[in-house]
């Protein structure tokens, strides 16, 4: 009898005292759960500091995704019109991403680094229409001291379409 | 629980699934009853057959990669190590050590966050809701991990043909050190609990008992062999990849019952825990990835086995030189120890039965891998890519 009673406060116990711990869920959508840095979430595609999109149309990302989620059709750039650096620049960059498995492929395959999977992982649709997301989504602000796209820029500074790059660390 | 019932040649058969309160993932059981004793048992799987195998003929190499860690959402590392495995010992090359090391690493954090979830989902089929929120809330420090390491929670696409994809900085090293000490002290906890919880254990000891000649005859695999006594276990029997340098103590009981089946588990995690503090402090150094992997891959036929959480997975690759596999076979431990549940199944109350499926860490989306299609005549032809999606597309508009 009085080994029960012991059980039965033993347990009780254990019931007080998470009563008084804090809770280890946190009450989202009000508080956000902050993502590690190596998290994989929605995409966006990368501008240099002076506003240039990074994006050259290559298609490699296309090519390497094992969803078939991207679509690439690429363009010429001219220094009136200029977009990227060298030759081409993508004209459509769409991305379905009720295709998209996260994997980070895109990213890999990349020559310019300039499609980066980032923090956000908050997408959701309200038909699949919606759930291709365009260049215009993708594509970061202007940076501060940049110039939006289209630029006209002297001739000759912007033909190397690839930038100089150390390994990725 | 309402249950449907008919009446076949004087037995009651109590259909269980495909849908059902009980189950967590389809498939369909059909238990005949003796009032509460269930006399004879039959599966039916396949329900969330997703054609993967036939998939991977269609993308190549690379891509497979990412087709091959989603056949299951647990042991995603542990299939994608497996194909890469082969894969690289197809086109003959070697994985630097520190690859290696990280590979196995990322499989051993892999085996605590799936034997915990597999604890919590046990204890809650025992109608012990307390443990399944203590352990889930304990399994998501090494979700967390898992995160910062990979990215990802799930899916963690750590692997690229030959290599990884990151690094193990000291930072992480850090993390991961801590967050195994706390997860020892809790597992340490668990087994306590499971071999002294009275209530417990009247739903664990004795029930489902599977010895060892019946382990044997039934080919079971994984630690629910291992609970009856069976030595096997891939990084020991064949080591592979890292466990050749950081080899792993095999842990073995014999009563062959659903509490040594929890016991197993839980004693494997403390080897877990020793394993991945032995590769963070002796992580060798070296290169992440070969500089280059063949875009084509040289004909031949290659077989890789790998132990996942569950089991031995079994991989066997076919290449014709081209930069598509010809054929890729995949065998998961889950379809090999469906058949012990049925015959564990004879003899038991109709209660146990969520148990007793449980007790074999079931992954229904892991059963569902061969494909043979018969037409109306009866005989089977092969079918292209092409052809089965075909008649996915006219199955669905016929529906409509
Ligand atoms: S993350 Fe993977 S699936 Fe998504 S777009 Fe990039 S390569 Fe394709
Ligand atoms: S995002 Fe990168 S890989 Fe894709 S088209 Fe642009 S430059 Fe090429």
């Amino acid at each position: 009898m009085i080994k029960e009673i012991g059980e039965l406060l033993k347990g009780m116990s254990i019931t007080m005292r998470h009563f008084v711990t804090p809770p280890v869920t946190v009450q989202y959508p009000e508080v956000k759960r902050p993502v590690r840095n190596r998290f994989k979430g929605r995409h966006e595609l990368k501008r240099y500091d002076n506003g240039l999109e990074k994006c050259i149309g290559c298609a490699l990302c296309a090519a390497a995704c094992p969803a078939d989620a991207i679509f690439v059709e690429a363009s010429e750039n001219t220094d009136e019109n200029r977009f990227s650096p060298g030759e081409r620049y993508s004209s459509t960059y769409e991305i379905n991403m009720l295709r998209c498995i996260y994997c980070g492929f895109c990213e890999d395959a990349c020559p310019t680094e300039a499609i980066v999977l980032e923090h956000n992982y908050e997408l959701s649709f309200y038909d699949r229409q919606s759930a291709i997301y365009t260049k215009d989504m993708l594509i970061v602000d202007v940076p501060v001291n940049g110039l939006p796209t289209p630029q006209t820029v002297e001739p000759g500074i912007f033909n190397k379409a690839i930038p100089e790059m150390e390994d990725p660390k | 629980m309402m249950l449907e019932m008919t009446q076949k040649e004087e037995k009651f058969i109590i259909p269980i699934g495909p849908q059902h309160p009980a189950l967590k993932e389809p498939g369909h059981f059909e238990f005949a009853v003796d009032g509460e004793l269930v006399t004879d048992a039959t599966v039916r799987l396949g329900y969330v057959h997703r054609g993967i195998e036939k998939g991977a003929e269609a993308r190549n190499w690379n891509q497979n990669l990412y087709l091959v860690e989603r056949i299951c959402g647990i042991c995603s590392h542990i299939h994608a190590f497996t194909y890469a495995r082969g894969v690289e010992r197809l086109a003959e090359v070697e994985v630097p050590p520190r690859a290696q090391a990280i590979r196995v690493l990322v499989a051993e954090l892999e085996r605590i966050h799936s034997h915990m979830l597999w604890f919590g989902v046990a204890a809650h089929e025992a109608g012990f809701d307390t443990l399944f929120m203590f352990s889930w809330r304990d399994r998501e420090t090494i979700m967390d991990i898992l995160e910062g390491l990979t990215g990802n929670r799930v899916n963690y696409s750590a692997n690229v043909l030959g290599g990884v994809k990151f690094d193990v900085t000291d930072e992480h090293r850090k993390t991961i050190l801590e967050a195994v000490d706390f997860m020892e002290k809790r597992t340490k906890h668990y087994l306590n609990v499971v071999t002294t919880d009275a209530m417990f254990l009247q739903r664990t000891r004795g029930i489902g008992v599977a010895n060892l000649q019946q382990a044997h005859r039934l080919g079971i695999l994984g630690p629910t062999a291992r609970a009856s006594g069976v030595k096997r276990d891939v990084r020991v029997d064949a080591p592979y990849s890292a466990y050749k340098q950081f080899p792993i103590k095999m842990v073995v009981e014999t009563a062959g019952d659903l509490e040594a089946r929890f016991v197993v588990r839980l004693k494997e995690l403390f080897e877990s825990y020793r394993l991945i503090r032995e590769i963070l402090n002796n992580m060798p150094e070296g290169d992440l990835q070969v500089k280059r992997f063949p875009r084509r891959i040289k004909p031949g036929e290659v077989i890789s086995r790998v132990e996942a959480p569950r089991g031995e997975v079994f991989y066997y690759i076919r290449s014709n030189g081209g930069e598509m596999p010809e054929r890729l076979k995949v065998r998961t431990p889950t379809m090999m120890n469906m058949a012990s549940v049925l015959a564990m199944a004879v003899g038991h109350q109709l209660a146990d039965m969520p148990m007793l499926l449980v007790g074999i860490d079931p992954c229904f989306s892991c059963n569902d891998r061969g494909v043979a299609i018969c037409n109306s005549k009866g005989d089977h032809d092969q079918w292209t890519w092409e052809r089965l999606r075909q008649h996915g597309i006219d199955f669905y508009a016929e529906k409509v």
